[in-house]
């Protein structure tokens, strides 16, 4: 096998080369910085699309509010009426107590709320219930239920936002974002993988007489192939450097704008950190697969070994 | 042996098979390039390989590096059948026998110190065993004064022996010598023949495919003759004839 000192001057050897063609280098990797970039973006409009989606699926539910005077048996027993339901996920039961500390802390800052909730003699808050299905489609179906004649007496009010409408809409972007985004990263892949093909060839071209000397003497066929591999890792490493650069101020800046709008309760900022090197994890792997892939393309052609 | 004896291969008797040819067959295509050769070459020897162009000399020699296949037949070195060498260990076969071409193949942005220490990096040995060996083996070859000339810097017989440095590199068994006289003049050509002979001397085999005559005459050791791909003609002590 390659000792240290081989792979020291197979590493040598293939910056050497990177260095020689500096142009044809910068070439091929700004076409993989291209490729890196729309798959970055692609990566990105999916994440914040999907996180969007999840995160207003979320949202929905459907709030029972139920009448006052009603004895906490009356509505446990409707609870578990409705927990027989396969398609309910979970329910929260709210007893207007809570409902009102809830709502007294929540504007415990509050002056002037505060001193008008101290005035007043009754709890005007009504218990509810808080139902979340396991899929969206279900909600309809149970709130219509909950319209049922045999509830009427203990239910004042079914609230049911329908945000399918939205999540579909989201939906539908996001495959278009997938399909489009997609298609054109295979697009520039392909291109990028043409041009190191071509870089690489021209390289081993330059060195064709270095090649057919290392033969003669003795080299092994890996030490001669090594320098090509290295160059073309070089442009993988230097478009993945090149594109982490770009994307670390969307990531620290945009992004968490973005997520805050979406969903303001959360604090996203640490996530962020991960997906970045998440990010950059997933673009050096494309990157090196694209590279080496081509490498080897152009030296099994040209190579002769 | 003297101070470059390091360099070369000696094993202290002459009477062991080198390379064995045996009804070796080799093509290209529909031209038959060997057909049916049987050659024995023992260590030590000097072997002048004559023939007409495209009698098969340089497929002869190529065979022998592992180059181009055979058809038929086996070649034997040191015992080992080379049609059996797996590809990923021709390499170090190489490593066992030197050669040398007609076109000499320097490398034109190197100095002739850093073209016979590029045999060593490629091979994977340490800087300082470089340092120590690359002096001697251009001592050996008389162009230790030129070690920083680049090839345009040399003549033509110079640049032939920093090629022959090269290949001694590796201390090999074998020196196999491809017309390495075709392009140079006379005075050249006898420098590098001499070089040629002194190696020899000092205990590796050589084979030496050529054409200039007077080059063989002078030589006055065996001289095979290939003609159709085959032995026509073996002479101890030989001249060229055809
Ligand atoms: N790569 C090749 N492809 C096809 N035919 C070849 C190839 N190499 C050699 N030949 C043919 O094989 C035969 C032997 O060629 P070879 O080079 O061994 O001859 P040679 O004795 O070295 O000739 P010369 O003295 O001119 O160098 C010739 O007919 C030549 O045309
Ligand atoms: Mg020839």
């Amino acid at each position: 096998m390659l000792d240290s000192i081989s792979i020291f001057r197979i590493i040598k050897t293939g910056a050497i080369n990177f260095w020689r063609n500096l142009w044809l280098s910068a070439a091929a990797t700004m076409v993989m910085t291209i490729t890196l970039v729309i798959l970055s973006v692609l990566f990105l409009m999916f994440a914040v699309t999907n996180y969007s989606i999840n995160t207003i699926q979320d949202k929905v539910d459907i709030s029972v509010y139920f009448k006052n005077g009603l004895v906490e048996d009356q509505i446990m027993n409707i609870k578990k009426d409705i927990e027989t339901d396969p398609k309910v996920r979970q329910i929260v039961y709210t007893s207007s107590e809570q409902a009102f500390q809830q709502f007294k802390d929540r504007h415990q800052n509050d002056q002037s709320i505060t001193q008008s909730l101290n005035e007043l003699s009754e709890n005007p808050l009504p218990a509810t219930i808080n139902i979340k299905a396991y899929n969206l489609e279900d909600y309809p179906a149970i709130s219509a239920k909950l319209q049922d004649v045999k509830y009427k007496d203990f239910i004042s009010k079914v609230n049911f936002e329908d945000n399918r409408l939205v999540i579909e809409r989201l939906g539908k972007i996001l495959k278009f974002i997938v399909t489009f985004g997609l298609g054109l990263a295979i697009v520039f892949s392909i291109i990028a993988v043409l041009v190191i093909y071509n870089t690489i060839t021209l390289t081993i071209y330059n060195r064709k007489e270095e090649v057919e000397i290392m033969r003669l003497v003795g080299a092994t066929n890996w030490y001669i192939r090594g320098p090509f591999v290295v160059e073309s890792l070089l442009y993988a490493i230097s478009a993945t450097v090149i594109t982490s650069v770009l994307f670390l101020p969307i990531f620290s800046g945009v992004l968490p704008k973005i997520a805050m709008y979406v969903n303001p309760s959360v604090t996203v900022f640490n996530q962020n950190i991960f997906n970045f090197l998440y990010l950059v994890l997933m673009v050096f792997a494309i990157s090196i697969i694209l590279a080496v892939f081509s490498t080897l393309l152009a030296i099994r052609k040209y190579l002769r070994i | 042996m003297g101070a470059f004896g390091a360099f070369v291969y000696y094993s202290g008797h002459y009477d062991y098979i080198v390379i064995k040819f045996e009804n070796v067959t080799k093509h290209y295509n529909k031209t038959k390039a060997l057909d049916g050769l049987d050659l024995e070459i023992h260590h030590g020897e000097f072997i002048s390989l004559v023939g007409m162009s495209g009698a098969g000399k340089s497929t002869l020699l190529k065979l022998i590096i592992g180059e181009e296949k055979i058809d038929g037949g086996k070649i034997l070195i040191d015992d080992i059948d080379i049609s059996r060498v797996k590809k990923t260990d021709l390499p170090y076969l190489r490593r066992k026998i030197g050669v040398v071409f007609q076109d000499i193949k320097l490398l034109p942005k190197r100095t002739a110190f850093e073209n016979v220490a590029f045999a060593m990096e490629v091979c994977g040995h340490r800087k300082d065993k470089i340092g120590k060996d690359v002096p001697k083996i251009l001592d050996l070859v008389g162009l230790m004064h030129k070690k920083d000339n680049f090839p345009h810097q040399m003549s033509g017989g110079e640049k032939q022996r920093v090629a022959i440095a090269r290949a001694l590199a590796h201390r090999p068994v074998l020196l196999l010598a491809d017309e390495p006289t075709g392009n140079l003049d006379e005075v050249n050509a006898n420098e590098v023949l001499d070089l040629l002979l002194k190696i020899n001397q000092l205990g590796t085999t050589v084979i030496l495919a050529t054409h200039a005559a007077d080059l063989v005459n002078k030589i006055k050791k065996r001289v095979i003759t290939i003609e159709n791909g085959k032995v026509t003609i073996e002479q101890e002590k030989g001249k060229y004839k055809l």
